[in-house]
């Protein structure tokens, strides 16, 4: 995608938006509710418009371009079905339009789900509607597969399952996967690349290894942990009492990690929820009062599911 | 190829054993050269695939590749075409070799920084250390081929 | 062009929706046609009805269901909006076509049983049963089609504007409607209008009608093409 924009009215879905999206990663795409992740995503598919900008996918362009768009599954997170329509039919139909659909697989995955194919789909739980999503782009091993939000009235059970037969058929059947998640803890170690986007913007676009060793956190008697960091970008700030704990931009040498021991210094990993909850309190300009317990708690709560 | 190696049980007992404090890949790379020095991997024997481990520490395959890769790069792991990943000769002896080297860094220097923390002299850190089975100057000789 | 045939199959995999409802009310009315009549005495003369309009309020109500119900999965399945529409009115002209035969054909036979041994009219309501064989099958077809792109047409525009482009269209549409009689009163064109009305066979209300049908594909086709799920 080439500085794309969306527009819908008064609001900037997406707001210059370039990305490139290399083939057999599998990606994932965070942010917040309303950030711009599902319209990234149906844009991508041809099943949304830019208002401005470029997008090729394959090589081409995707709308209404069969030879494209056949080998993309898109099934978002409230996906409409029709109206009888139970999870067999569904995935009759998409057996009809996915070369590489293997139905095996989809009656595993329906067997594992514990979906109850004979059901109309309008009557399916909220979990279970999202398994039939799951279960059609697993199945359909297109070769750039979307997943909005998945794991959307998922129990853990089923997330952890989920996860599991993706990664387990990625290996075996490389593609393309774009995931779309709040849940970064649970995501982020099956994650190739991460994109980040907040308010239509991308605020993050890296490996996920990058990512994760882009910051350190440091923690120890304040006045000494402040010395250490005098000339640090520092990203993050707590205070307990005499304590200080002080996420830092960049890694420490091994020299640094022998002096930071002899003070005393205690030596963290940050992790990728971390790490994308503070680029994303950054982007929006929020500050942090330095000694709140509260900023604490609401960086928790913000990595908890929707 | 034995799954059931100490290393990687850890997950199984609900340790994570896969963690934010070093890069995933270098976090296989040692789960991996671990079990070559506690000899569940024998030297000739098969690694697990890079999938396998994959779908072990529910991490990007691609990610797992990378550890296995860096083996391979070190001369630990080599690849037999269309069979598997297999641990090369002298691994172990590499691998030992090269914790030797850390073995200072990694744990004799925190042990003395905590040592003078705790106002530990030489002589007590010397005592604690003939405490210990198989380490007290007299055994060293005989115990050095074979540890386990 | 497989894609297409690809969508026919997908709005057949529930076989109600597109065979199983129709059947049931072209089979339906007849019976309960057959079983008012016989309960009517039997010196009343012809008796008629409108059964065979029934199936029709369902092919309009159809072409709003296949728009709006099977269009945002056929997307989810990255089916092109082309194939989409190709594909379902395609499915629907075979069916129209199936229809209209029948249609024919019970004409015939009812006409041939002195309505149906009641004295009844159904299928061969004087006015079409006249005509050729061939005018019959196309006036039909063409009520069918009308009927059936009308609620798709209908469907898609509310797709694309939801209900305020509804609204909108509607209210113009009448507005046009309107236009159209004031103009034919100011200009005292009624007489002639009448006159025109009289001449009118099943034939050339067929090609009127099938404009209509054009009309409204086209319309559909070209909306369709920029609607989102």
């Amino acid at each position: 995608m080439e500085n794309v924009s969306k527009v819908y009215r008064d609001v900037r879905a997406l707001d210059g938006v370039s990305i490139t999206l290399e083939q057999g990663k599998i990606y994932g795409l965070l942010g917040r509710n309303g950030a711009g992740k599902t319209t990234l995503m149906s844009l991508l598919a041809a099943q949304g418009f830019a208002s401005s900008g470029e997008i090729s996918v394959f090589g081409e362009h995707p709308y209404e371009n069969e030879r494209v768009l056949s080998r993309i599954c898109f099934i978002r997170e409230s996906q409409k079905y029709p109206d009888d329509f139970k999870p067999e039919h569904a995935f009759k139909a998409a057996a009809i339009f996915y070369k590489n659909w293997d139905n095996a697989l989809a009656m595993q995955l329906a067997r594992d789900f514990q979906l109850p194919m004979k059901r109309r789909i309008k009557k399916l739980s909220r979990g279970q509607l999202s398994a039939v999503g799951v279960v059609i782009g697993l199945a359909s091993r297109a070769e750039l597969t979307f997943f909005d939000e998945p794991y959307l009235g998922l129990d853990a059970v089923a997330r952890q399952l989920f996860y599991d037969r993706l990664l387990g058929d990625y290996a075996q059947f490389p593609r393309t996967i774009v995931l779309s998640s709040h849940l970064i803890d649970e995501v982020a170690n099956m994650l190739e690349h991460v994109i980040l986007i907040d308010k239509g913007k991308i605020i993050l676009d890296d490996d996920a290894e990058n990512i994760r060793g882009s910051a350190i956190t440091l923690a120890g008697a304040s006045a000494r942990v402040e010395s250490f960091a005098a000339a640090r970008t520092v990203l993050h700030r707590e205070h307990l009492g005499a304590l200080t704990s002080l996420t830092l931009e960049g890694t420490l040498s091994p020299a640094e990690r022998r002096a930071a021991a002899e003070l005393g210094l205690e030596l963290g990993p940050v992790s990728l929820q971390q790490l994308v909850i503070r680029k994303t309190l950054d982007a929006a300009g929020v500050e942090e009062p330095a000694d709140s317990p509260d900023a604490a708690r609401k960086n928790a709560r913000m990595g908890a599911s929707r | 190829m034995d799954l059931r190696s100490p290393a990687l049980l850890r997950r199984v007992w609900g340790d994570p054993v896969i963690d934010d404090s070093k890069p995933i890949f270098v976090q296989i790379a040692e789960l991996i050269e671990n079990d070559i020095v506690d000899g569940v991997l024998a030297e000739e024997s098969q690694v697990p695939s890079t999938n396998e481990f994959a779908a072990f520490h529910r991490i990007n395959p691609a990610t797992a590749a990378k550890g296995v890769n860096r083996l391979v790069d070190d001369g630990i792991l080599y690849k037999r075409r269309g069979i598997g990943m297999f641990v090369a000769t002298g691994a172990r002896a590499a691998v030992i070799g090269r914790r030797r080297e850390d073995f200072y860094e990694q744990f004799v220097r925190p042990m003395a920084t905590e040592a003078r923390k705790l106002g530990i002299d030489g002589e007590q850190l010397a005592a604690m250390l003939a405490r210990e089975p198989g380490l007290g100057t007299q055994n060293m000789a005989g115990q050095r081929e074979g540890a386990m | 062009m497989n894609r297409a045939v690809g969508v026919a199959k997908m709005q057949l995999i529930n076989k109600w929706t597109f065979l199983g409802i129709p059947a049931v009310i072209l089979v339906g009315s007849f019976l309960l046609t057959l079983a008012i009549w016989a309960i009517i005495p039997a010196n009343v003369g012809t008796v008629y009805s409108g059964a065979g309009q029934a199936v029709m309020w369902y092919f309009f109500g159809l072409g709003i269901q296949a728009l709006t119900l099977t269009f945002p999965f056929a997307l989810g399945l990255s089916v092109s909006r082309r194939n989409f529409f190709i594909g379902t009115v395609g499915l629907f002209a075979v069916i129209a076509a199936g229809v209209s035969a029948l249609y024919v054909v019970l004409g015939i036979l009812e006409t041939a049983t002195q309505g149906w041994g009641l004295n009844g009219r159904m299928f061969a309501l004087q006015w079409v049963a006249d005509q050729p064989w061939v005018v019959q099958l196309f006036f039909y077809f063409v009520l069918m089609m009308f009927l059936f792109l009308a609620g798709f047409w209908g469907a898609t525009v509310y797709r694309r504007w939801q209900a305020t482009g509804t609204v909108i269209m509607v209210l113009s549409l009448s507005i046009l409607l309107l236009g159209a009689l004031a103009l034919i009163s100011v200009q005292g064109w009624w007489p002639a209008f009448g006159a025109w009305i009289i001449t009118l066979t099943p034939g050339s209300i067929g090609l009127v009608v099938l404009g209509l049908a054009v009309l409204l594909g086209v319309g559909a086709y070209l909306t369709l093409r920029k609607a989102t799920p």
